[in-house]
């Protein structure tokens, strides 16, 4: 039977009913997203490795499964891809990353494993910034796989260091992926992307088999075509996890159905965000955007982020933690085999941080923490831009700022990615319009835990907006 | 013992603090050229960072975060 185009860019419980209703099999389904994401993802520097061998193995045994009507889900038989940084034994796992390029685990990651458990189909490692961009990077191309390519625009940059999960599922090439966070690295290429990203709470979900940045500031998520996709990918890899010390030993159970309220919803923004602090090319859609969400019928009241060194406090804990996580390659002297020379020398750099300094940004970062505690007890949820500006041209400093624009006398609430990982809450990305044909994507904050609350916002907005269904133009 | 809680102290102190510490606009400085400049742009990339958190105050009872309050 043959697969309809269109199968490339459905949501997953779709993509499961046709399963079970027997449209096509998993096999069929395996193969045609193989040949369209070995194909395509290359074009994009979005693939690291096709499971194809792998993948149709697993496919057959769904099909077993649907055959004897033993249901796994709405995850069973659905293609997705997992970001290079997750370990899936026996195959390399380069974390994309030249020094990484041969190295083989013999065990897999507990996210892969929770999603095999539930009949999910790995089709392919997807391409990443090199060691998810820790603790800088200057260029789009530090990556082993050269620099990701936006399927919008393809002399722009994809954001990371999610790169290839994002790619992947814009393009048509997935149905959803893994990526990770540790400051920005989902939210940034889901708004570049044009998709639906969702950094969980810190501890929601195991990192175990994942590779180590931030000890303190990891998060895997998923990456999708919609808010509904992020819960039910999530509810799958969520949980206690005794392989990872940092686990919060909760589930998660995505249900929509009990939605709190919108009525009840405080939604907090800075007018400022809206207006002059964001690309003038996408002002009007960031206007309309602000009009559906108060048309949810939420409390909207305007709200400011607590003052603090948001930058210098996170950057400080990445360096110093990526740096000793990385101590043995940089004086092995392997680390100089990086692409971006930004990066190899921030890795050096970052092993003379003294312990006391190391001390105080975790200080500040605890009171960081209270003041986020303080501030999410008047409003339910954040909202700001994901990104101010659209992805940048691939030659673009990283280091630099792409735009002309004036900075606004007032902040608003610009470090909102910084400041949330710092006190580890969770965020969603949701596609909300463009700039000059750039996709710009709508974050969505709320306190630790609530990833419910903020799916249940974003698949409102999306039940009356169709920015999540834009298809970038990919040529076949 | 302070009459303030840490969290009142600190939110009263972060304000002034961190805005006398936020940076002027300037330039920023050409690219680094090779290894040895980006060694030297990230070492300052550090300090600069020290010299942010050493503006801001720390009450002595701010211990290091160590856990995520639901």
């Amino acid at each position: 039977m043959s697969i309809s185009n269109e199968i490339f860019f459905a949501g997953i419980t779709e993509i499961n009913q046709k399963l079970t209703k027997k449209e096509f099999s998993a096999v069929e389904l395996a193969r045609a997203f193989c040949d369209r994401l070995e194909s395509i993802g290359p074009r994009y520097n979005a693939l690291a490795l096709s499971l194809r061998k792998d993948v149709l193995r697993d496919a057959k045994e769904v099909d077993g499964d649907i055959k004897r009507d033993r249901l796994r889900g709405p995850l069973q038989g659905v293609p997705f891809g997992a970001k290079d940084l997750l370990a899936y034994a026996k195959h390399p796992t380069t974390w994309g990353a030249k020094p990484y390029e041969d190295q083989v685990f013999d065990y897999t990651a507990s996210v892969l494993k929770h999603i095999g458990k539930r009949g999910g189909l790995l089709t392919g490692k997807l391409a990443m910034v090199e060691l998810a961009g820790g603790p800088s990077y200057r260029y789009a191309s530090a990556s082993l796989t050269g620099p990701g390519l936006n399927p919008w625009d393809n002399t722009r940059w994809s954001g990371g260091s999610s790169s290839g999960s994002a790619i992947a599922v814009a393009a048509g090439l997935v149905t959803y992926a893994l990526g990770s966070e540790t400051s920005g690295s989902i939210l940034t290429p889901s708004a570049f992307c044009g998709v639906t990203g969702l950094r969980p709470t810190y501890g929601l979900v195991s990192r175990h088999g994942a590779m180590a940045l931030s000890w303190t500031l990891d998060k895997i998520g998923p990456i999708c075509r919609s808010a509904e996709d992020c819960g039910l990918v999530l509810e799958a890899i969520a949980g206690a996890e005794y392989g990872d010390a940092s686990s919060a030993k909760k589930s998660f159970y995505y249900t929509p159905q009990f939605a709190r309220d919108l009525k009840d919803v405080r939604v907090g923004y800075a007018p400022v965000d809206f207006s002059e602090g964001v690309d003038p090319a996408a002002r009007a859609d960031y206007a309309k955007a602000l009009e559906t969400i108060k048309s949810l019928g939420v409390q909207v009241t305007e709200a400011t982020l607590p003052e603090f060194p948001y930058g210098a406090v996170i950057g400080t804990i990445i360096s110093a933690e990526g740096s000793a996580i990385f101590e043995p390659l940089v004086k092995s002297g392997k680390v100089d085999q990086l692409a971006d020379q930004r990066q190899i020398a921030g890795l050096k750099a970052g092993l003379e941080i003294p312990a006391n300094e190391y001390l105080k940004a975790m200080r500040i970062r605890a009171l960081i923490q209270e003041a986020f505690h303080d501030l999410l007890s008047t409003v339910d949820v954040l909202i700001a831009p994901t990104r101010f500006d659209p992805a940048p041209k691939l030659t673009q400093p990283l280091d630099r700022r792409a735009t002309e624009r004036p900075t606004p006398a007032t902040p608003g609430l610009t470090t909102l990615i910084p400041a949330g990982n710092l006190a580890g809450l969770p965020a969603l990305s949701i596609p909300c319009g463009f700039a000059n044909g750039m996709p710009m994507g709508l974050q969505l904050v709320g306190s630790p835990f609530s990833e419910n609350m903020l799916l249940a916002i974003g698949k409102t907005f999306q039940d009356r907006t169709d920015w999540h269904k834009r298809r970038p133009p990919i040529a076949a | 013992m302070s009459k303030f809680t840490r969290r009142e102290l600190a939110a009263a102190l972060s304000t002034s603090a961190v805005l006398l510490a936020r940076p002027q606009a300037a330039p920023p400085p050409a690219l680094p050229a090779n290894p040895e400049e980006e060694l030297k742009a990230a070492q300052a990339q550090l300090r600069d960072n020290a010299a942010q958190l050493d503006k801001f105050p720390l009450p002595m009872d701010a211990e290091p975060a160590t856990m995520f309050k639901p």
